[in-house]
């Protein structure tokens, strides 16, 4: 690329031009003035020239042509190093004009990161940067260091107005008016002097200007003077198409016109001028001087001879102590002049040359330690090499060496350096090195806050241009150079360049840099007035949970300050404050389901469903066939949308979250909705369908719209609350419509702080549904928030009064159930369904007014067994049907008694169901539910448990071995009485009561055990006489304490007892059917100590324990008892003693048994005892068992007496059993029989009858076959053992 | 002195950041690393300047800003560990050390059954670890 168009290349041709100085007289000035201008700007227009085309010889006589050129025009008080302070005001004003035409697109959206990347440069870059560039570069011209900023050629102007215009031009040129680089020898005072005289053509015809130029030609020469007359236009009113000065008036106003009163001829006059001025005097002139000067270079410094001697000289000067700058060299001195022709040759494209002298001058400069000037050369020959495209890397050191060189020089060599580190940049840039280029202009930055700035902005762009792009780099800078543009009040600027630093950081996690922006852009807007945008801004930062605390409360306070600011009621549509969940969003609305409370609202629809099968009538049993339509039960407008009824709340609970450490207080929370009536009218539906949309945002603002609300179709909850720092709450809003119609749940809105508005739209977000009953298929999130409100119907209210929390286990409660109507329909057909009937029942009308616990107990005061009648024990009710004339008016409430019995110790949800239909006919619902839901807690209080096992002294008795234990920590319990439930058992204790249980107190942790008796009830004779069926419940009761209830005892088999005696014998498994065999339990007591746990139920209560299924039944089911005489005198002088026993047979079983009684005479051995056992152990084998028979046969044929010698050697005596050595009897199912049993004792002693076996089978029926296979149907027993003393009588 | 010390996850947003300075300059410590970030995609995108060895994980010093010098150590992983230090002379070999030790305890931190992948750093046993690192840095830096 040639380099004379890249931009660096432009910049060069246009500042590094000869500069021709002007002196002129005031009324020059004033000619040029009545266009507008003055009249150096009069001609800058038509000083650069596009094709000049001007010969040019180098100085080795090599021909060129000139095509571009440019000539600089100043006046002569101008050229001097402009003033430091003066440059920076107008560098400040540069900026600000560029930041306020930036004004407008500060609220303009930014382009995203994408979009900058693919834009180009000069897209990216504001354009001022160019022009700011430049001026500060113009800052640093005129210096005497370097010799392109010298004037070449001085145009010396008089009006033909002016007195005497010959000498003028002498006074002209005086040398108090001369520039200081002229008068202090920094540049050859020898200049050359062109003479120019101006005529104004309104003045007069140019007779006298020509005379006056005639003078000037014989005076001056005739090439060097000139004759310009302008203002040929008379009216002044000459439209300029693109008027060739604006470019250089940059404060013009639009209205001024620029050059009225020149013309085309005019316009030509001063090309012709220009023209002549640059190719027949300007560069002749420098081409003469390079000329010249080159020979003298050669003359004395080139050579090798030359060289040596220099650099000897120079060696020889080093210890002159001079200035930091070196020595100060005159326009005459051989360094000046190679300067000069370097810098001319370079003005001229022969860059050749320039180099060479440019390398030459450095060493010398270098070795003189004149820093700024050595800078200075670098600096040239870093763009002469860039000019001739060759060794980029020399160019780059030259300019690095320049700018570090001049950084040297101290506080002034900052300028320098600036403008040398921004024709580094761009080198850098035009070599697409722009990462390099980034770090030069973060170098060049500076302190200066403002210059700084604009420099780290345009390093930020470097950034953003490089390849790879280095995004957060870009950022980055912008930060800090928006910083920097806020020390120098630019907020301008600052907001821009901060703002575009968002789009870096959008979408990342850096929340601390994001925060920091958009909270300084919030402030600064808010500085500007801009609050709007501010707020907006600061809405950013308010969820910052990731700061400190006091950070967030500042982060807090502006923002609420700057929502004051705007003076009005602030509404955000996405206020982060609080934090809204949408997945916690919860809608409970009631269409024929209701709630009794809020945590019935969170049970699993299926649960309830279950529940409800039994009580609700179906649907496809409502209709005749599947030809009727469905809506003849519920005529559904919409079916897609859910219903609710006029009135009753719909309620929505959403959960807010802090995400601060402080607290925020929240005021007016509530719903957004919009309701449609609908008129009653059906058909004309859609045609009149009014639409109340009260979200509008007109509606929103106004306050009173809550006073009011009885105007509008709905009603709105209202909540207030303060969030705790990092709490979450979840928030109850209800929404009660007024008008039938459609309701659409819209959002949720809340005031902060009292001053900002937060809306939350639902749909937006996801939205769970959870009350979505019957209808299985999926909605969409706003249809799930869409209601259709339907007339009103009535709901009852229903709650159990004082249902304790947390009871003990066993306790029995009375419960009242209360109804309440609120409407003024009636509602009937009311049933009711409890999913534990275990721990609660519903009781009887009569239970209402009757006194607990007294009610319980026993009319009479006999002991008399009571019979629980056989239908008494149906399975409990499934779903309770109230009586059909209970019909509950409206606003009556309905009390029905219920009771709870905390059966076993855990925790227990109760649900509830209760159903009613409404006596309306046109109603829109048939029926409603009620759901209720009760959580009791049971804590576990006595452990009963009971052993039963056989009395082995008496027939059909058995011994029951009570243990309780208390469990409880607190609690003492009084044991009252204890009951037996079975066929034809009866309780009774092993002694009085008086003697062992004087006061069965239970302390906690206490456990006691007793011993009781149960047996056969007697009346077994009279039920049986009596035909009545086997299968009746007998009552038995024992009282266990002699203390309190002064001795009175409760009836088992009343109601609530029985009722849940019954529940408790399902729950444990078996069925209801009786077994003879098994028998249950019922313990009564009462707590002793009124010293009660909080939340535990004190009123006065029975405590009730019930052991089911506790089984009687021995192994097996025939027992028997030898009766007979224990101690016997006998005189056995006389004879053996013949002994009459009697065996008592019972057999328990519901079959016949077969019973077979061997008698033996020898007592067995270990072994056939062993057999025995296990004989007994797996008593399922049937039949006649082997072994049994091998000892028959053993004990046959010991009949003979052999046997005698080892019974002899055991203390007893021996006997013989006589009579029948096996009996073999029938015996009828639950019937006893008498076996007699006869022995023969020959001597006196004590004998152990237990010498004989019985072995039973059962007879079992057919059709019975293997029913009770779980017991055995035969097996062999061992004889008990029965002592008998005989003794001598005397 | 250690300045700062971060993990930067896969995708370029801070898990952990944890300053050891007394004052408040948690801002400029996030821009520093943020900026470093810029470094070390370079440096992963062109891995000619970055050594010989493919497989380093130590990326050497990214660059020095003026009072800090930032340290970079990338896993295998693409997680980040970023150290900003205000000592002028530091041996690469203690900067390597430090770092071997860092991932550690990062692997440590990370797996943990509680912690969610991606998501910031919270456990207090790691901040422990780090800041026994970073003290054990200095002296043997110093010493």
């Amino acid at each position: 690329m040639d380099p004379a168009r890249t931009p660096l290349g432009r910049m060069l041709l246009d500042e590094i031009t000869p500069v021709v100085m002007v002196l002129r007289t005031p009324l020059v000035e004033e000619a040029c003035g009545k266009n507008g201008l003055s009249f150096v700007e009069m001609l800058s227009p038509f000083c650069s020239f596009s094709n000049i085309d001007v010969p040019v010889r180098t100085a080795s006589d090599q021909p060129y042509r000139l095509q571009k050129f440019k000539l600089r025009l100043f006046y002569s008080s101008d050229i001097r190093q402009p003033d430091v302070q003066v440059a920076n005001e107008r560098l400040k004003d540069v900026i600000t004009q560029a930041g306020e035409k930036d004004l407008s697109n500060l609220s303009s959206e930014l382009p995203q990161v994408d979009e900058l990347l693919s834009s180009s440069e000069s897209d990216i870059m504001p354009s001022w940067f160019q022009f700011f560039n430049k001026e500060l570069i113009r800052t640093m011209s005129f210096s005497d260091h370097e010799a392109f900023d010298h004037p070449v050629a001085c145009l010396l102007v008089v009006s033909s107005k002016d007195e005497q215009p010959i000498n003028r031009f002498v006074d002209l040129f005086n040398s108090d008016q001369l520039p200081s680089l002229l008068n202090d020898g920094a540049m050859d005072p020898k200049i050359l002097k062109l003479y120019l005289i101006v005529h104004d053509n309104q003045d007069g015809a140019p007779e006298k200007a020509k005379k006056f130029h005639n003078e000037m030609r014989s005076t001056f020469g005739s090439n060097s003077s000139q004759l310009l007359c302008i203002n040929s236009s008379q009216g002044g009113l000459v439209e300029h198409l693109q008027n060739p000065w604006a470019p250089f008036k940059t404060d013009a106003s639009p209205t001024q016109r620029l050059g009225g009163f020149l013309n085309i001829d005019d316009f030509n006059e001063i090309k012709k001028l220009t023209q002549d001025l640059a190719s027949k005097h300007v560069i002749p002139y420098m081409e003469e001087k390079v000329r010249v000067l080159n020979q003298q270079v050669s003359a004395t410094r080139k050579g090798f001879k030359n060289q040596i001697k220099n650099l000897w000289w120079r060696k020889g000067k080093e210890d002159t102590p001079d200035a930091s700058n070196g020595p100060v060299y005159t326009f005459s001195s051989i360094e000046s002049q190679i300067r000069v022709l370097g810098d001319y040759a370079f003005m001229l494209r022969d860059y050749e040359l320039a180099l060479s002298n440019y390398r030459l001058i450095s060493t010398d400069y270098k070795l003189d330690k004149a820093w700024k000037r050595y800078a200075g050369v670098q600096e040239m020959m870093g763009l002469t090499f860039f000019m001739l495209d060759q060794s980029r890397k020399e160019a780059e050191y030259c300019m690095e060496n320049a700018f570090n060189t001049y950084l040297k020089t101290g506080p002034t060599g900052q300028q320098n350096a600036t403008r040398s580190g921004l024709w580094w940049v761009e080198m850098l840039k035009t070599r697409d090195q722009f990462k390099e280029a980034a770090g030069v202009y973060f170098r060049i930055s500076g302190e200066e806050p403002l210059h700084s700035a604009v420099m780290l902005e345009q390093a930020s762009y470097c950034y953003l241009l490089s390849k790879p792009p280095m995004l957060r780099k870009f950022g980055f800078h912008l930060i800090l150079s928006g910083n920097q543009y806020k020390k120098s009040d630019q907020i301008k600027h600052a907001i821009r360049t901060y703002r575009r630093s968002i789009s870096v950081l959008k979408g990342t996690t850096w929340s601390y840099i994001q925060d920091h922006v958009h909270f300084h852009i919030g402030q600064w807007y808010s500085f500007l007035g801009l609050y709007d945008s501010a707020v907006s801004h600061l809405l950013e930062v308010l969820s910052c949970g990731h700061q400190s605390k006091t950070t967030q409360e500042f982060f807090l306070k502006i923002f609420l300050q700057t929502v004051q600011k705007t003076g009005k009621a602030c509404q955000v549509m996405r206020l982060p404050l609080p934090v809204i969940n949408s997945s916690s969003l919860k809608v409970v609305f009631e269409d024929h389901r209701t709630y009794a409370s809020p945590a019935a609202t969170g049970v699993r629809e299926s649960l309830w469903q279950s529940l409800e099968e039994e009580i609700v009538p179906s649907l496809p049993a409502a209709r005749a066939n599947w030809l009727e339509v469905q809506s003849n039960f519920t005529s559904k407008p919409n079916k897609n949308s859910n219903m609710c009824i006029v009135g009753e709340a719909i309620k929505v609970a959403i959960e807010f979250q802090n995400p601060l450490q402080i607290s925020i207080p929240l005021s007016d929370v509530s719903l957004m909705c919009e309701l449609c009536a609908r008129s009653d009218d059906a058909d004309s539906e859609a045609n009149s369908l009014t639409a109340e949309l009260q979200n509008d945002e007109a509606t929103m603002l106004t306050t009173d719209r809550f006073l009011n609300s009885d105007m509008s179709s709905f009603a709105l909850s209202n909540v207030e609350l303060t969030l705790e720092g990092g709490g979450r709450k979840m928030v109850q809003l209800t929404v009660t419509p007024r008008v039938e119609g459609t309701l659409k749940i819209v959002g949720v809105k809340w005031k902060f702080s009292s001053s900002v508005v937060g809306f939350h739209n639902f749909v937006t977000g996801s939205v769970k549904k959870i009350q979505k009953g019957g209808k299985k298929n999926k909605q969409s999130p706003a249809d799930s928030l869409k209601f259709d409100v339907v007339k009103t119907v009535p709901r009852l209210e229903g709650f159990i009064q004082s249902l304790p929390e947390k009871v003990y286990a066993g306790e029995l409660q009375q419960l009242t159930l209360e109804l309440n109507n609120k409407s003024h329909l009636s509602v009937k057909n009311l049933k009711m369904k409890i999913s534990h009937p275990r721990y609660l029942n519903i009781g009887n009308q009569r239970n209402l007014n009757m006194d607990y616990p007294a009610c319980l107990e026993k009319k009479t005061n006999s002991a008399e067994k009571t019979i629980l009648e056989p239908h008494t024990i149906n399975a409990p009710r499934n779903v309770f049907l109230f009586p059909e004339d209970t019909v509950v008016q409206g606003d009556t409430s309905f009390l029905w008694p219920l009771w709870l019995h905390a059966a076993a110790p855990g925790k227990v949800s109760l649900y509830i169901i209760l159903y009613y239909e409404i006596e309306n006919p046109e109603s829109f619902m048939k029926y409603r539910t009620l759901r209720m839901l009760y959580n009791l807690e049971i804590f576990p209080s006595l452990d009963v448990s009971f052993q039963i096992s056989a009395c082995p002294s008496t027939l059909e008795e058995f011994l029951v071995r009570m243990d309780i234990a208390n469990k409880t920590s607190t609690r003492n319990f009084q044991i009252h009485q204890l009951s037996s439930i079975g066929y034809q058992w009866e309780i009774s204790l092993l002694q009085p009561t008086d003697s062992i249980y004087a006061s069965p107190t239970l302390m906690s942790g206490q456990a006691f055990s007793c011993y009781l008796i149960l047996k056969k009830s007697k009346r077994l004779d009279r039920a049986e006489a009596n035909g009545s069926p086997v299968c009746s419940l007998t009552v038995s009761d024992i009282q266990l304490s002699t203390e309190g209830a002064g001795g009175k005892m409760y009836d088992s088999s009343l109601s609530p007892v029985k009722d849940f005696h019954n529940v408790e014998r399902l729950q444990h498994g078996k069925s209801l059917e009786g077994d003879s065999n098994m028998v249950d339990f019922v313990l009564i007591y009462w707590p002793l100590d009124s010293e009660t746990d909080p939340g535990v139920s004190d009123r006065p209560s029975l405590f009730s324990h019930h052991e089911c299924h506790c089984s009687v039944a021995s192994t097996s089911p025939i027992s028997w008892v030898v009766e007979g005489p224990r101690l016997i005198h006998h005189d056995f002088s006389t004879s053996f003693c013949e002994v009459t026993l009697k065996m008592a047979l019972y057999n328990s079983a519901d079959a016949a048994a077969s019973v077979r009684i061997n008698t033996l005479d020898l007592s067995r051995n270990g072994d056939a005892q062993s057999r025995d056992e296990s004989t007994l152990a797996s008593g399922k084998q049937a039949g006649w068992y082997n072994v049994s028979l091998d000892s028959e046969i053993k004990v046959t044929s010991d009949v003979s007496g052999i046997q005698m010698k080892p019974l002899s050697s055991d203390s007893a005596s021996p006997f013989v059993w006589t009579g029948s050595s096996s009996t073999k009897v029938r015996l009828p199912p639950l019937s006893t029989l008498g076996i007699p049993l006869q022995i023969c004792v020959f001597s006196p002693g004590t004998y152990d009858l237990s010498n004989y076996i019985l072995q039973w089978s059962l007879v079992l029926p057919d059709d019975q076959g293997n029913h009770g296979e779980t017991r055995p149907s035969s097996g062999t027993c061992q004889g008990y053992s029965y002592f008998l003393t005989v003794l001598q009588s005397t | 002195m250690i300045v700062c010390v971060a993990v930067v996850g896969h995708q370029n947003n801070p898990l952990y950041i944890q300053s050891f300075t007394e004052a408040d300059d948690a801002l400029k410590l996030h821009h520093i690393v943020h900026c470093s970030l810029d470094v070390i995609d370079e440096r992963v995108n062109n891995p000619k300047k970055s050594g010989p060895l493919l497989n380093e994980t130590f990326l050497g010093l990214l660059y020095p800003t003026e009072n800090y010098k930032v340290y970079g150590y990338l896993t295998n992983t693409k997680v980040k560990f970023i150290l900003v230090t205000t000592d002028l002379d530091v041996k690469d070999a203690d900067v390597r050390n430090f770092f071997r030790r860092f991932h550690a305890a990062y692997g440590d931190a990370v797996s943990n059954p509680f912690h969610v992948p991606g998501k910031k750093i919270t456990s207090r046993t790691f901040a422990e670890s780090v800041s026994t690192i970073v003290k054990a840095f200095g002296l043997s830096s110093a010493g």
